[in-house]
Order: C-alpha cells, then sequence, then structure tokens
C-alpha cells in the first residue's frame, strides 16, 4: 500500500514577510509587497513595479546564519526559509542527514553571475567576484543548502520553469510514498536578476501597474522573490518522532500542454490534464474542492487558459479561487511552494484568500474570483496550480488532517 | 518493485554513437581539454522550418530522443524526463551578452526562451503531442540519476508505463573558463585517448545528449534490464564502500556475480581517489571499463556509460577502446555495474542486467 505524505512544518520568505506569521498577518491584512527596486540594479527600475524583499545580502546572511563566502541571494532566502522550516517541524541535526532535500531553481544565482560576467570571463582577473563563479549553475543552491545544514541522503534540484518547486514537492511525495524516504525536505528559492527581467520584458509579459489576475484588463505579470520550503514526512516517521501533522499532501498531477514552448493552449489542456489527475491521486471528486488558489500571472495568456481548464474540471460550479500573485508577484521556481504555504493556511485559519485589484469580468470566461478575505465554516481540501514554460502544468491537491 | 526495461536508446556524443550498428570499432582523440558532439545530418531527422529556430544543443538533444523512438519502435511515450547540469549554457551567455552590451535595451527573447533547462523537455513533448508527465532534474552530477529514479518509481507504480529519460549537457566556453578557475579542468592539453595517464588535477571538458526509452515491460527491442539506480552525496572511501555493498545486497546481488564494472573515474587524479579505492578494494577482483576519455566529463557524463553497459550486454561485446590494459574479460556479460562520480562531490550507483527474455549468457 502506498504511503500517506504529511506536511510537518514550512518556512517561507517573501516580500510579504520575512517568516510563517508575518506572511500570514500580511495575508489577512491586504498588504501586498510591491515597490520600486531599491537592491536589484536595472534600467527598467522605474518601468515595472516589483515585489522585492528590503533586506540587503549582508541583512540576509546573517538572518540566514550562513557563514563564509559564495552565498547568493538566491541560496541566502533558501536557507531562511529552509531553517524556518527545519525548525517548525522540530528537526534534529541527526534527523536532518537522513533527509531528502529538493530544491527548485529558474536560474540558480544568475544574480551574482550577470552582475560579475565579464569579469568572471577574464582568467587575468581576481578579487571577490570568484566567489560566484559557479552560480550560473542551477544546482549549486542546493548542494550549498543541503553543506550548510548537513543534509546528504538525497540532494535533488528541480528546474521546470514556474511550476518548479510544484514538482520538487509532487517528486518528494513520490519518494515518501515508495518508502524510499522518510522524510524529504521540498520547496523552491528565487531571487530577482536583470536576466528575469529582461527575458519577461523581451516576451512582452510584464506589466508597468500592478498585475491583475483573471480581469479583462490584465496586460501581464510582475515579478517578486522569495522562498518557501515544506517537510514532507511518512507516517511512520511522523509517529515515530511523537509529531502532529499540519496537513496532508493528497494528491498530486502533472502534464504538459504540449502546444508551445512559452504559451498555454487555449482549450487549457495541460491545466486540465493536471488539476484531473491530483483530484484523481487523492481519490475525491470536483465538488470535495473548498478552494483553489490558481496560478493566476494575469498575463492575457495563462487566465484564459487556467480558467478555461477551471471550467472544464469544475463546470458551472467552480469553488472560490484566487491568485495570490498581486500580493507576492510571480515568484517563477518558488510560486509553486510559497503557494503550497498560503494554501495550508487557508486550511488552518478556513479562509479564503482574497485576489487583489480585480474589477472586470474576462467575458469569454465569465468568472470571478474571491475579491475579499473570506472566512468559511471548513476548508478541507484545497487545490494550488502552478505553470510554466515548455508546457509545463503541475497541480498539488492539500488536505485537512 | 516492478522490473524496468531499456527499451531503446539514442545517444550523440563526441565518438560516431548516433549510428547504432557501430561500436567504438574506430574512437576519435581530441586534443584541447575540450571534446564536441558528432552529428548526424539533422535534417534527416528535423524540419527545415524548426531546425532553423533550434539551437545546436536543442538539435542535438532532439535527435537523440528521436534516434531514441525509433529504436524503440515508439512513437507515444507517457512522459518524458530531462536532465542536465548546465543547461543551455550557450544560450544563456548570449543572453546575457546582449542584457550588458545593450544596456537592457532591444534585446530578444529567443535566447532566454531557449536557455531554460525544461526547454528540451517541452520541446520533445511538443513534437511527440505527449501531454503526459513532464519534468526537468538540474542537480549536477546527480541530475541524470533523479530523472532516472523518477521514472523508475512511476514504473514500480504502474508498469505498463513508457517513459523517456534524457540528459543534456553541452561544452559551453563559459563553463570551460569558470571550470578552469576552479582546477575542474586541466591547464595543459592532453591527448582525450590518454586521459587516463595524466597526473594533472583536472579533467577534459564533454558533452552528449541521450535519451532512454524505460517500460516496465520488454519488447523485442529491449537491451537489458535496469535493475536499480542510487545516488550517494559527498561520501568518503569507507561511505562509498558500505553503500555499494548494501546497494548491491538490497538487489539481491553480489561483488561476484558482477561481471565488469563501468568506472566513472575522470583522469583527475585527486577527485578519482574515493572512486579509485574501490577498484583496489572491494571490485579489485572484478573486470574495470572505462569511457570518460571518450566522452569527456560533464554533469550527464553517465548516460554515456549506461549506453556502454546496455550495449555490452546487448552486443556481448566489449570494445578495445572501453577495456583497461590488465584487466581480463570475462566471455559472457549478464551483469554490469556502473559506478559513477562528479566533481568529488555527486557519486552515483547503477546496477544492469541481461534480460532474460532475449536469452543471451
Amino acid at each position: 500500500m502506498s504511503q500517506r505524505v504529511f506536511i510537518t512544518g514550512v518556512g517561507i520568505i517573501t516580500s510579504i514577510g520575512k517568516n510563517t506569521a508575518e506572511n500570514l498577518d500580511s495575508l489577512l491584512n491586504r498588504h501586498h509587497g510591491f515597490g520600486t527596486l531599491e537592491l536589484l540594479d536595472t534600467v527598467h527600475k522605474a518601468s515595472f513595479p516589483c515585489c522585492e524583499i528590503k533586506l540587503d545580502d549582508a541583512q540576509l546572511k546573517i538572518m540566514a546564519g550562513a557563514e563564509g563566502p559564495g552565498f547568493t541571494r538566491t541560496t541566502l532566502l533558501g536557507l531562511i526559509a529552509l531553517k524556518e522550516a527545519v525548525r517548525s517541524a522540530g528537526l534534529s541535526e541527526t534527523e536532518l542527514k537522513t533527509c531528502g532535500l529538493i530544491s527548485a531553481t529558474t536560474t540558480g544565482g544568475i544574480r551574482e553571475f550577470e552582475k560579475n560576467f565579464y569579469d568572471i570571463l577574464n582568467p587575468d582577473q581576481h578579487g571577490v567576484f570568484e566567489q560566484f563563479v559557479d552560480t550560473a549553475n542551477p544546482g549549486e543552491h542546493c548542494e550549498r543548502m543541503a553543506d550548510t545544514l548537513g543534509i546528504r541522503r538525497y540532494v535533488s534540484t528541480v528546474s521546470t520553469a514556474c511550476s518548479s518547486s510544484a514538482n520538487a514537492l509532487m517528486q518528494g511525495a513520490a519518494l515518501i510514498k515508495s518508502g524510499k524516504m522518510a522524510r524529504v525536505i521540498c520547496g523552491g528559492t528565487e531571487a530577482l536578476s536583470r536576466f528575469t527581467i529582461n527575458g519577461f520584458n523581451a516576451l512582452m509579459i510584464l506589466d508597468s501597474e500592478h498585475c491583475r489576475p483573471f480581469d479583462q484588463t490584465r496586460k501581464g505579470l510582475n515579478l517578486g522573490e522569495g522562498a518557501a520550503y515544506l517537510v514532507l514526512e511518512s507516517e511512520s516517521s511522523m509517529v515515530s518522532r511523537a509529531k502532529h501533522p499540519l496537513a496532508i499532501l493528497s494528491g498530486y498531477g502533472n502534464a504538459n500542454d504540449a502546444f508551445h514552448q512559452t504559451s498555454s493552449s487555449p482549450e487549457g489542456t495541460g491545466a486540465f490534464k493536471a488539476m484531473t489527475a491530483a483530484l484523481n491521486s487523492a481519490g475525491i471528486s470536483a465538488e470535495a474542492v473548498q478552494y483553489i488558489n490558481a496560478h493566476g500571472t494575469a498575463t492575457e495568456n495563462n487566465d484564459l487558459s487556467e480558467g478555461t481548464g477551471l471550467k472544464r474540471v469544475f463546470g458551472e460550479n467552480i469553488p472560490p479561487f484566487s491568485s495570490t500573485k498581486p500580493f507576492t508577484g510571480h515568484t517563477l521556481a518558488a510560486a509553486g511552494s510559497i503557494e503550497a504555504v498560503y494554501s495550508l493556511m487557508a486550511i488552518q485559519k478556513s479562509i479564503v484568500w482574497p485576489s487583489l485589484n480585480f474589477h472586470h469580468t474576462i467575458p469569454e470566461l465569465n468568472i470571478v474570483p474571491q475579491t475579499e478575505l473570506q472566512t468559511v465554516s471548513e476548508i478541507k481540501n484545497v487545490l494550488s496550480n502552478s505553470f510554466g514554460f515548455g508546457g509545463n502544468t503541475s497541480s498539488l491537491l492539500m488536505t485537512a488532517v | 518493485m516492478a522490473s524496468h526495461f531499456i527499451n531503446g536508446i539514442g545517444i550523440i556524443s563526441p565518438q560516431k554513437t548516433y549510428e547504432p550498428e557501430r561500436f567504438l570499432e574506430e574512437v576519435i582523440s581530441y586534443d584541447e581539454n575540450i571534446l564536441n558532439c558528432l552529428t548526424p545530418d539533422f535534417k534527416t531527422f528535423i524540419n527545415p522550418i524548426q531546425l532553423r529556430r533550434l539551437s545546436r544543443m536543442l538539435r542535438i538533444g532532439l535527435t537523440a530522443s528521436i534516434l531514441c523512438q525509433r529504436d524503440a519502435g515508439l512513437s507515444l511515450s507517457d512522459g518524458i524526463i530531462t536532465s542536465t547540469g548546465y543547461g543551455f549554457l550557450e544560450e544563456t551567455e548570449k543572453f546575457l551578452r546582449e542584457i550588458i552590451d545593450r544596456k537592457e535595451q532591444q534585446v530578444s527573447p529567443t535566447f532566454f526562451m531557449q536557455g531554460t533547462y525544461n526547454a528540451l523537455s517541452g520541446l520533445v513533448a511538443l513534437s511527440l503531442k505527449c501531454t503526459g508527465y513532464n519534468n526537468t532534474y538540474v542537480s549536477k552530477g546527480f541530475a541524470f540519476e533523479h530523472a532516472l529514479n523518477d521514472a523508475l518509481m512511476q514504473i514500480d507504480d504502474d508498469p505498463g508505463m513508457n517513459f523517456l529519460v534524457g540528459g543534456y549537457d553541452e561544452a559551453a566556453k563559459v563553463q570551460h573558463t569558470t571550470g578552469l578557475r576552479e582546477g575542474h579542468y586541466k591547464s595543459k592539453p592532453i591527448s582525450s585517448l590518454s586521459l587516463f595517464d595524466s597526473i594533472e588535477t583536472g579533467t577534459i571538458q564533454g558533452e552528449g545528449a541521450a535519451f532512454f526509452a524505460l517500460s516496465g515491460t520488454a519488447s523485442e527491442n529491449t537491451w537489458c534490464e535496469l535493475i536499480d539506480s542510487q545516488t550517494v552525496y559527498r561520501p568518503d572511501e569507507l561511505d562509498l564502500l558500505l553503500a555499494v555493498e548494501k546497494f548491491l545486497q538490497m538487489n539481491n546481488t553480489t561483488v561476484g556475480k558482477v561481471d565488469a564494472v563501468i568506472n566513472g573515474m575522470a583522469g583527475d587524479p585527486i577527485r578519482d581517489k574515493v572512486i579509485g579505492s574501490l577498484g583496489n578494494g572491494i571490485l579489485g577482483e572484478v573486470p574495470q571499463l572505462r569511457f570518460k576519455h571518450l566522452s569527456g566529463e560533464y554533469c550527464t557524463a553517465i548516460c554515456f556509460g549506461l549506453w556502454l553497459g546496455a550495449k555490452i550486454i546487448k552486443t556481448q561485446n566489449i570494445p578495445d577502446a572501453v577495456k583497461v590494459q590488465d584487466s581480463t574479460y570475462p566471455k559472457g556479460i549478464s551483469t554490469i555495474l556502473i559506478v559513477n562520480q562528479y566533481l568529488g562531490r555527486n557519486y552515483s550507483l547503477i546496477l544492469l542486467k541481461n534480460c532474460p527474455a532475449r536469452g543471451g549468457s
């Protein structure tokens, strides 16, 4: 029999809070993380609002308790969230050794690499930048985090663009279900970089105003940064540690839209398949879902495709749904795990998070996201979507204990 | 646990591996410490319009996937899982140069799009119209092993499933420059075929793309059975020894039953030390084979080793180019252990067996 997968700890840092409590407080009070870029040096500073964490690398390094050279902003954000997750799950140093770590990234430490690019490429140049010569590698941040915490058993990195950390969580769950691992910490980390801002700008999908998911006037996404990790654990491991679960990762689905390199199909093929697979693997019907944390990037293409997918799965009775990206921006590789934490909070507090900035219904879809914070009698099941370039679509289902 | 079979392989490497009828009868030597892929005529695999739009590595990767599907006789797959250490670093470099040199103005999205790590898994899905499972692992010297493990676990759940599992890495100039800074590559040029005679620290840079068709069901095209795979992170000599013993034991076999070991040592006297200790110890009696003088070193180089092992089992022939001088080799090869290392940090084990359905020795 395949095992159930429990969530026993979480950690998070975003532009709306540097830990779980602060993120919850911001969600409850509609505090978004937008502002003008202060720490990232780019010519697009004034053009595009971003959700930047207003702590410089030196401050992050102290918070992360990191020592020595070589820690990129991606790694530092990751470490802060990872350490909170470890504390939250009450894992000892000995227990950490036999844990797995699966981290997700889109571009690793490209922020530091791009800053020192020509120095790095000139073999005659030497200096402090040399600590970052290998940070264009996507797996570098994960090994460094594992080394810092003494995690040895399974050290893995996933990169499927904006669905990366949802896939990291799925792989962790699969390892536990198969009995190969008892505990795996999964999530993702993402720092703002000129690389991603210019990439999305070149694709013309950045909005110069605050993003408006599922709104007819939506013009694109805003970028954000952050990290979140969840401790996944088998039942026997949890019982042996006398630990209470926060929720169950009860289902997941991964599919590919197979439509276009950077855009989603008008039929929402991948979205439909991922959500359906998540429901099926949990063995529940669509009616049993009380809240959907949508991918909802506010690009013209995503919201139409995802909305169509939602209608195909849920028909005319789509449960309350929202996108929390107007709070945090699109945190790319970290979005799946950050939103998994928000979904978990929705279960714990019986609250549906609002979709900010929504005013006009998309006529082709005629669906309206939840716009106000709403307390409900019970949230038993939450579906959380993460889609990305390359056609990758993933959906996670979290269930109350 | 279900059985897992390799039912097809497509591989493009610095040797002429894209021609299925060949098996390293002739090997090519490289003199600049960088080994680049020998490629087939892409036009016979990819239509001209699409071909123009693809970067060199996407062409190589897509072609390797097509070679694999043809070999397996598969037109459909339930999922595509790829892996890479550094991804499309040449495209990333081009994009970075555009951003910096043009001061972030008039930047084209092409290199950004083609530089994402999952660009190949997306492309293969698109060309196969495969809406099934899709994932990409980028964990340095473990990337391919994690992709493989993902497929193996799903096959254990449902033996009827078919997966295309791939690994790719390119010998990017940027990586060579940064690798030299960190002592990953040798600074003095050597002849690649004499890699294992070199006493300088570091290795030589290689590249390649390979796809493996994996299923829980054997077919008439089956190469061999892939029993199990495991990663070992930063072991010392004792850790690795214990890991090998436990791995063999868990898979109901012993050192005595292993006919040959494919050793992923990289010709780097420092970083080969731990993996080399196996040859002097527990695996001392088992004939050794090496391959990184033919493929060069890269994060997913184990793909070359896996192809080599599967091909030896399938053909019951060991090419001279991979033999180690003082080893003697058995006539029949039914069990092969692959032991790989990357930068002395990422170690992995794969166990292959002759497929009973195929008969053989």
